[in-house]
């Protein structure tokens, strides 16, 4: 069944787009991660334009982020504080890379900026997870216990002035690192359509060295209003949110990260991270070769707005 | 059944012309024509829809002597062409040029081969076929590294527009999509693929005898988008801000309502 998308101006088939909804919910459902870089490369790969794909993705990760949000909330699991010096800077990068994007795209070169922007991220994480799980695998199979590698000292960054106390995070740091930390993946978000959780979750750890257990749910706390701010932001500047399409996708996503869920618990944690780094390095290489191979077709239309 | 109800249409037209003795018409030949529907509603399950388009050649000239071209022309835009050129091993667009007034769709049917039917020079006048419509640069792109365009660049740059076009179902050339029935009647069928232009189509019916144009008649056909979907559109890019914040209510209503169906105690 074909479903006429308003924005993207295209049909595309129903099912398949609840099924892609679907799969990647599943993913993200297993692996925990919030799945829009997967998305939106799939979105460009079926078709929809890439400036439509991106701005409606960020659409159905706020619904994402609701639904995964409220859970860590009922936990108490989430630093409200650090999540709004977060979400701060996040709004303010996103804002930036909206008028990044709206930029490029009067230049004619967002889809470059969205094609290449991932491919260096997901090859960049994509080959980072993979080095990580595949050790793991080799230290378990030597029946070693995995040593969690701490992190090297940062604290000369967390020492930085304007500091403040972070109850629930049990730090009081300098308020500037999660400032900036937010900053780059709000304009990753506008640019890329993702949550960003998969910078935002490290540099929490790593950089801020919070403790585990709020991170998660703080990093969804911030994507929520982040990813609004990034799709009111798109839509007020690019007119590119689908609401149709991101309906659909919730859709099948909600479904599909139930059924993750319950698969992820039956499979081993490092098997299941070098399998998502094999998907994620599969996708960079099929945006790379998209860039580097002549395309069939080298013109392509923009029809111009006749609007008031 | 819709083609049965034209069918009938075309008949009783013929009787009417014919009984007038087509006496309203100066001219000893002409035509007269009409839709199938004028007009078109898209609405979320469109994929296309068939019109047909048909009439009757009023007229005493000897049988298979004349010949009818359709052309169904949607509303003219103004359309950027980029061109991909290769930069440090990537393919990125490095041309622009706009290109326009141009129907954002066309369509043209006829009894046999355009070539065959009339010269270069009639249906250049008659913007015949994808290849005669008139267009010019429109110089406000933009880029201001592209070059200035030569003859040749406007024509390949035309081509690609058409062919770009083509592909998408959006122009298109039937040299057999004209049928005469009874040195009468004629009928065409096309099909409107989904992804149609909005708004108002023209609909030309020529006839041509020895390559001259005899006989023409013009219509038009509405392509308007419907329901949700049109309240949609017109909220995106009327009431930008208004839209922004129902996705967001949207999203966060769905991600809520989820978390209450799945909570697990």
């Amino acid at each position: 069944m074909q479903i006429y998308l308003p924005i993207a101006e295209i049909s595309a088939n129903f099912m398949t787009l609840i099924g892609m909804g679907g799969l990647v919910g599943f993913m993200s459902g297993m692996f925990g991660v919030g799945g829009g870089f997967l998305m939106t490369p799939l979105l460009i790969f079926i078709g929809i334009p890439p400036a439509v794909a991106v701005a409606s993705e960020a659409n159905q990760i706020v619904a994402s982020s609701v639904s995964g949000g409220l859970a860590h909330w009922r936990r108490r699991a989430i630093d409200i504080r650090m999540g709004v010096i977060l979400m701060s800077g996040g709004v303010a990068g996103s804002y930036a890379g909206v008028q990044l994007f709206k930029l490029l795209r009067a230049l004619g070169q967002v889809d470059l900026l969205i094609s290449s922007s991932y491919v260096i991220f997901l090859s960049v994480i994509g080959a980072l997870m993979l080095r990580e799980s595949l050790h793991a695998i080799r230290e378990t199979r030597k029946g070693r216990p995995i040593r969690v590698r701490r992190p090297g000292q940062h604290s000369w960054i967390l020492r930085l002035p304007l500091r403040m106390r972070f109850r629930q995070s049990r730090l009081y740091i300098s308020i500037i690192p999660p400032l900036l930390i937010g900053f780059l993946v709000g304009m990753l978000s506008a640019i890329m359509g993702v949550g960003g959780g998969f910078i935002m979750v490290p540099a929490m750890i790593y950089l801020l060295r919070m403790p585990t257990n709020v991170v998660i749910g703080t990093s969804l706390f911030q994507i929520i209003f982040v990813t609004s701010a990034v799709t009111v932001l798109h839509a007020v500047e690019n007119q590119t949110v689908d609401i149709v399409l991101a309906v659909l996708l919730m859709i099948g996503g909600v479904i599909g990260a139930q059924f993750g869920a319950i698969a992820g618990q039956r499979l081993r944690g490092e098997e299941l991270r070098a399998l998502l780094a094999l998907i994620v390095l599969g996708v960079a290489c099929k945006l790379m070769l998209d860039l580097v191979v002549e395309p069939a077709e080298l013109f392509s239309i923009q029809r111009l707005e006749v609007g008031p | 059944m819709k083609t049965a109800v034209a069918f009938l249409a075309v008949i009783v037209l013929t009787v009417l012309c014919a009984s007038s003795g087509m006496a309203q018409k100066a001219q000893a030949n002409a035509l007269v024509a009409d839709l199938s529907k004028d007009q078109i509603r898209v609405a979320s399950n469109f994929t296309g829809e068939r019109i047909l388009l048909f009439g009757a050649i009023e007229g005493t000239s000897p049988a298979g002597a004349s010949d009818v071209v359709v052309v169904v022309r949607g509303p003219s835009e103004n359309f950027t062409l980029r061109r991909k050129k290769r930069m440090a091993g990537i393919w990125v667009n490095a041309e622009a040029r706009t290109l326009g007034p141009l129907p954002g769709y066309y369509a043209v049917a006829s009894t046999r081969a355009l070539a065959d039917i009339a010269p270069v020079s009639e249906r250049a006048k008659h913007q015949i076929g994808p290849k005669y419509l008139r267009f010019s640069l429109v110089s406000q792109t933009p880029e201001a590294a592209t070059p200035p365009a030569s003859p040749g660049d406007i024509a390949l740059y035309h081509d690609s527009f058409v062919r770009i076009k083509s592909g998408q179902n959006l122009y298109s050339v039937d040299p057999s999509g004209v049928s005469i029935i009874a040195d009468r009647l004629f009928r065409a069928e096309l099909t409107l693929p989904s992804g149609l232009p909005f708004g108002t189509y023209i609909t030309e019916f020529f006839l041509f005898e020895k390559g001259r144009v005899v006989g023409y008649q013009t219509g038009e056909l509405s392509v308007t988008i419907t329901g949700l979907e049109q309240w949609l559109r017109v909220t995106a890019h009327e009431m930008p801000l208004l839209y922004g914040l129902f996705g967001v209510f949207i999203a966060g209503l769905m991600g809520w309502g989820v978390a209450i169906l799945f909570r697990r105690v």
